[in-house]
């Protein structure tokens, strides 16, 4: 059961997770600056004659080929990097607990459908799996938190299923089903609370894991439009850039990302440590 | 269940389900390729193509056909382990496929042994020293997360820039058929390679030493006076094997299929790039035949783990 | 007795040995391409990757001057050029004797055979026989008296190779006659082109799905190896028929010491090794330390090596020249006429076209290697006029004003358009951007989208793009090879991705086949380029010129597009490469 009150006592022990914490904080608020155009609102002017300008006063993290400010850039791709991995992490999110909640509750073919389901995708080499699916759906923000979500969900559904396993048969459910309590309800009402902790896990690694995942992507043309600031845009443009000397763009991008990604990680960590100390959810690489 | 009689009857549950598992597998590779990609019809017809040339291009390719014949098709060649010739190099598939692996394995293997290796070390050592300086502990873990907070893409780039390029210690790009000249373009892949897999696999094989260490029987070996290193590299290490199996058997199958960017960036005619390029070009049969071929590989070296588990630990629940 | 035979094998090898090291140091040459080759059967030739190589290893009854410009046409299996009716329509040829194709194992005792007269008849067939779905296909498509009846019917599986054709006969076995359906100014041209060249049915039959992978011709160099994505070995073909280096040259060849090899055997070399490079910096890398005789210059290290187009003194004291090149191509942005929006405005297209500022897209995109195109003809074709300027160019003030003539002011009303690219690298990236920058100055609003070549193919094909950068690299030196891409008979899936149609265009076209080189011929085109440019459906932005960089101990280099069997003219001067690779 996540207790506030326990997180909040354990939070403030761990410093690393509090700084993480702040660090967080100070994203989000990049974030909603950034979105309701704030700051960062010259990530799209351009200025070909101030093409490549090393970093200065003026230029924090220099310009682009086009002359934009890779710091404005870098500030909207870190709004990118929160719609990619929220949206990517909720989605995958949603279709592992509902499967993973149906697949053990119900049991029979309804579970045998589901781990079906999952083990059939976790054959396919995910790399092969993830650019097959966004192959098929095309560029796009929208069509890449899709791709993300319907490919990132078996490691979830897997543990919250195994979970309903066993949690279905404790006394709590049983009684539960004595007062006559639907199905749904005892789903929704009574396990999941004692599983949310692992969605909650699985969330911020899917989190992390879609942001990765989207410079993969751009490097590999299937990423987002072209002239998307996003992280995964700018680095993978980058390679070409560095024999001529800039090193600017590649330094922005992943100076901005590897402190989000960092901060998610640390907080992660903690919050393993503290509600899954047997730690059944793993990290996911790319 | 019977612990210690072979369970046989789970072991032939256990392989025939492998014929599902394929069904899923060739299906759904099936429908994102056929839904997905560009027509090849158009590009093989050339740059003065006319509208006859094209349609008699589908035809011979099957494209015309109604869909469920194209995925029985599929099935048949699945079956039959004949994949015929790639479209856009007119290769023989399975020639293709024996072609990759040797230099894929080349660049995977060694690193992969290596990473292992070293993180398990890593990691016991960090487990050993968190009972007693719990900053060490801290540190390593926090570096590790570190470490996996930069992009891989990243780590290439900037690896074959500075290391390659810029200081001129490595071949920046290249493969030699000569094993004497081979290994000079594989170092920095190598190098790479462990470095990003580093960190993941010694945060894993430390939860799963933790796991042990807060086990009855490691209290009782230290009560009796068993010496401390005794402790964490005999019995934790012998203990942790069943997770230890896992955790490696789960990386197999990707040896395979070798590393899509790292061979791309090096030059390293493998598996990964041929598939790179089999996407690019819609080389339908390629793709398909490939993934179908990597699941198979995963699907059986698990089948080998699970079948590995019950010999390596009979107390094992199987379900 | 194993111990003798183990002992006598010993000996053999040395021996083997021994003799190898004997011979003179030969030349190697390491060339390399920039894009993979998917197949080696010359009918699939049509671009410069797998013509290349395809060239070295087969031959056609034609090919083109090695130094002389504008490019000219001498025998290469013929005896002399063809003797052509007066009407135009037969053609006579009469072909070398004793020439042979590489031995191969496909043949009786693994002995290549002599090529006559039917071999060209049997190539040819294949090029046409619907079941190769040959690429090159389309440049005898409609020329041959017969040749397409015969296609028709062997798709209908009533003809094989041994129904004649009327228009292809063999008079003895080394004399062809070919009877043209109507009078081509175009057709010796294709007989130089890389996918007529002569083929042997023996190998052809042999080896079935995989000729692909076995080619064997008459050329200076035989296939030793090819590894996929790497490299491609090429030797020297030892029964090669007596061919020799030019004599001749253009204007400052005996300055350039170009015709020191003049007369020799060809080819020069004795191996050739062809480096497959797909990413453009190991390959800078890899010329840069002497792993590749000749190269190409990533665009962002022009500055590095060139300065105002030269070269900087540390790379030519290193030996490294720079061989100039400019490019029988056009670049431009299509327009799909059919758009319902684009199609109908021609004050849009031409405010679109003149808000592209092409001399910062030379600088910027392609660092300053290009000359700005007035029309589609690029520079090194007749018909291309230097004093003539596009009503098109550059003005902003006037795209302003088309905008609002078009009923568009400032793009109100305008529709976003998407602008397909057909690559998702970064330079086409960055291409794409500076398109969306351009245009935005007059309110014209793009989506970016990147597709792999088959996805941007068959966009291009089946009429589903709005707007697409494309290139057109002559096939052969005529500028009915650029004219063609505007013929309404061309459009998609045909070279007319605009899919333009205009009947005074037409006519004109029409009447353009029919003229022989000369003044009205010359005249014609102009009317023909301004018309294309009053409507406006491509806007062209530049012809490439390359600046190709070698090493000093490269001899001969004059690599040119359309000329593709260059490999046999070069050669590596090995004790010159001694000295120069110390300084790299």
């Amino acid at each position: 059961m996540i207790s506030a009150h326990r997180l909040k006592n354990d939070l403030l022990k761990s410093p690393p997770a509090l700084i993480s914490l702040v660090l967080l904080i100070v994203y989000i608020v990049i974030v909603v600056l950034t979105a309701f155009g704030v700051v960062a609102t010259d990530f799209a002017t351009t200025q070909m004659e101030n093409s490549y300008a090393p970093p200065s006063l003026h230029h924090f993290f220099g310009t682009d080929f086009f002359g934009r400010d890779v710091l404005d850039r870098a500030m909207q791709g870190t709004k990118i990097a929160f719609l990619v991995g929220f949206f990517s992490a909720s989605i995958a999110t949603l279709i592992g607990v509902s499967l993973g909640a149906l697949g053990g509750y119900f049991g029979g073919w309804v579970d045998d459908f589901v781990v079906w389901l999952y083990t059939t995708l976790e054959s396919i080499p995910y790399i092969l799996l993830i650019s097959a699916f966004a192959f098929a759906l095309g560029q796009g923000l929208t069509n890449l938190y899709i791709a993300l979500g319907l490919t990132g969900w078996v490691k979830l559904c897997r543990l919250i299923r195994s979970e309903f396993l066993k949690q279905k048969n404790l006394d709590y459910v049983q009684a539960a089903q004595a007062m006559g309590v639907g199905h749904f309800s005892k789903m929704f009402r009574h396990i999941f609370p004692n599983v949310a902790h692992l969605a909650l896990i699985q969330f911020t690694l899917s989190f992390v894991f879609a942001i990765k995942a989207e410079v993969i992507l751009s490097f590999l043309g299937l990423g987002v439009e072209p002239g998307t600031p996003s992280w995964g845009m700018m680095i993978s443009d980058a390679r070409v850039e560095l024999t001529r000397g800039v090193w600017w763009n590649l330094l922005g991008a992943t100076t901005f990302m590897f402190f989000l990604i960092l901060s998610v990680n640390l907080l992660t960590d903690h919050l393993r440590s503290s509600l899954d100390p047997q730690s059944k959810s793993t990290n996911m690489n790319l | 269940m019977n612990s210690r009689s072979f369970p046989i009857h789970y072991c032939i549950k256990r392989i025939l389900y492998v014929i599902p598992i394929l069904f899923g597998v060739t299906l759904i590779t099936f429908i994102i390729f056929n839904v997905a990609g560009g027509d090849p019809a158009f590009e093989q017809a050339g740059r003065n193509a006319t509208q006859e040339q094209i349609e008699s291009i589908r035809k011979e390719l099957g494209l015309d056909r109604p869909l469920v014949w194209q995925y029985l098709h599929f099935v048949k060649q699945t079956l039959s382990f004949s994949w015929g010739n790639s479209w856009s190099t007119s290769q023989n598939i399975n020639q293709m496929f024996l072609k990759g692996v040797g230099p894929s394995l080349c660049l995977t293997l060694p690193s992969f042994i290596i990473s292992i290796g070293l993180s398990i070390l890593l990691a016991l050592y960090t487990t050993f020293m968190g009972s007693r300086k719990p900053i060490v502990d801290q540190s390593i873990s926090s570096l590790c997360l570190a470490l996996m907070s930069v992009s891989f893409l990243v780590y290439i780039i900037c690896f074959q820039y500075f290391f390659a390029y810029y200081l001129g210690l490595f071949e920046i790009n290249g493969w030699s058929f000569d094993w004497t000249e081979r290994w000079s373009y594989l170092i920095l892949p190598w190098i790479i390679s462990i470095f990003v897999t580093l960190g993941p696999n010694i945060l894993i094989f430390r939860s799963a030493f933790l796991n042990e260490v807060n086990q009855d029987y490691v209290r009782t070996a230290r009560s009796k006076g068993v010496s401390q290193f005794h402790v964490y590299f005999r019995h934790i290490l012998q203990n942790s094997l069943v997770p230890i199996i896992t955790i490696v058997m789960l990386q197999v199958p990707y040896l395979l299929t070798g590393s899509l960017l790292l061979e791309a960036f090096f030059g390293i005619p493998g598996l990964g790039g041929v598939l790179i390029q089999a996407i690019q070009n819609a080389d339908f049969p390629v793709v398909k035949a490939f993934t179908v071929m990597g699941s198979l590989a995963y699907i059986f070296i698990n089948l080998f783990t699970d079948l590995l588990y019950i010999v390596a630990d009979p107390r094992i629940e199987l379900k | 007795m194993l111990k003798n035979i183990l002992l006598v094998l010993l000996l053999l090898s040395l021996s083997a040995q021994c003799t190898r090291k004997n011979e003179a140091p030969s030349g190697e040459l390491f060339s390399y391409l920039d894009a993979n080759v998917p197949n080696l059967d010359p009918i699939h030739s049509t671009n410069k990757y797998s013509s290349t190589v395809t060239q070295s290893i087969f031959e056609g009854l034609y090919h083109y001057h090695y130094f002389k410009r504008p490019l000219e046409i001498e025998p290469l299996l013929a005896e002399a050029l063809p003797e052509i009716s007066k009407d135009g329509l037969n053609y006579t040829v009469r072909l070398k004797k004793g020439v042979y194709f590489q031995d191969d194992k496909a043949f009786p005792k693994g002995k290549g055979t002599e090529v006559t007269a039917e071999d060209f008849i049997y190539s040819w067939k294949r090029l046409a026989d619907p079941k190769n779905k040959g690429q090159g296909w389309w440049m005898l498509d409609d020329k041959i008296v017969g040749l397409n009846e015969w296609r028709e019917l062997r798709k209908k599986g009533k003809a094989d190779y041994s129904t004649p054709v009327e228009g292809l006969k063999a008079i003895d076995p080394y004399t062809l006659r070919i009877t043209l359906k109507q009078r081509s100014y175009q057709f010796l041209h294709i007989l130089a082109s890389p996918p007529t060249v002569v083929v042997a049915q023996e190998v052809v039959e042999n080896y079935g799905d995989q000729i692909g992978n076995h080619p064997v011709g008459t050329g200076p160099y035989a296939l030793v190896q090819w590894v996929r994505n790497s490299k491609i070995e090429l030797s020297k073909n030892e029964n090669y028929h007596k061919s020799f280096f030019p004599k001749e040259g253009n204007q400052d060849s005996n300055n350039k010491g170009d015709l020191e090899d003049a007369g020799k055997l060809l080819p020069l070399s004795d191996k050739v090794t062809i480096r497959i490079m797909t990413e453009r910096q190991p390959l800078w890398l890899s010329f840069l330390k002497g792993k590749i005789d000749h190269g190409v210059i990533p665009k962002d290290n022009n500055d590095q090596i060139l300065e105002n187009n030269k070269i900087r003194k540390e790379y030519a004291q290193k030996g490294i020249s720079i061989h100039p090149q400019d490019r029988p191509d056009v670049l431009y942005v299509g327009i799909n006429m059919e758009d319902p929006v684009l199609g109908k405005h021609v004050n849009l297209r031409k405010a679109m076209n003149a808000a592209i500022n092409r001399d910062l897209l030379i600088e910027k995109l392609y660092s300053g290697r290009g000359i700005k195109a007035q029309g589609p003809i690029p520079p090194s074709i007749v018909g291309y006029n230097e004093n003539y300027k596009s009503p098109n160019n550059y003005d902003l003030k006037n795209a302003k004003s088309l905008m609002a003539e078009a009923g568009f002011p400032d793009g109100k009303g305008l529709p976003e358009f998407t602008l397909d690219l057909p690559n998702s690298d970064t330079w086409s990236k960055q291409f794409g951007e500076f398109l969306k920058d351009q245009w935005g100055k007059i309110g014209v609003k793009i989506k970016l989208a990147t597709n792999t070549w088959p996805q941007f193919d068959k966009k291009l094909k089946t009429k589903q793009v709005t707007l697409f950068p494309n290139a057109w690299m002559a096939d052969y030196p005529d500028s009915e090879n650029f004219l063609q891409l505007f013929y309404s008979k061309n459009i998609s899936p045909g070279p007319n991705s605009l899919n333009f149609k205009n009947e005074d265009f037409d006519r004109m076209f029409e009447r353009f086949l029919t003229l022989p080189p000369g003044n009205e011929r010359y005249d014609l085109t102009q009317e023909m380029v301004k018309l294309i440019n009053e409507h406006s459906p491509a806007l062209f932005t530049l012809h490439r010129s390359f600046r190709l960089p070698y090493h000093g101990w490269l001899k001969n280099y004059n690599e040119y597009p359309i000329i593709y069997d260059y490999l046999k003219y070069l050669r590596v001067d090995e004790e010159v490469k001694k000295e120069l690779i110390k300084k790299l």
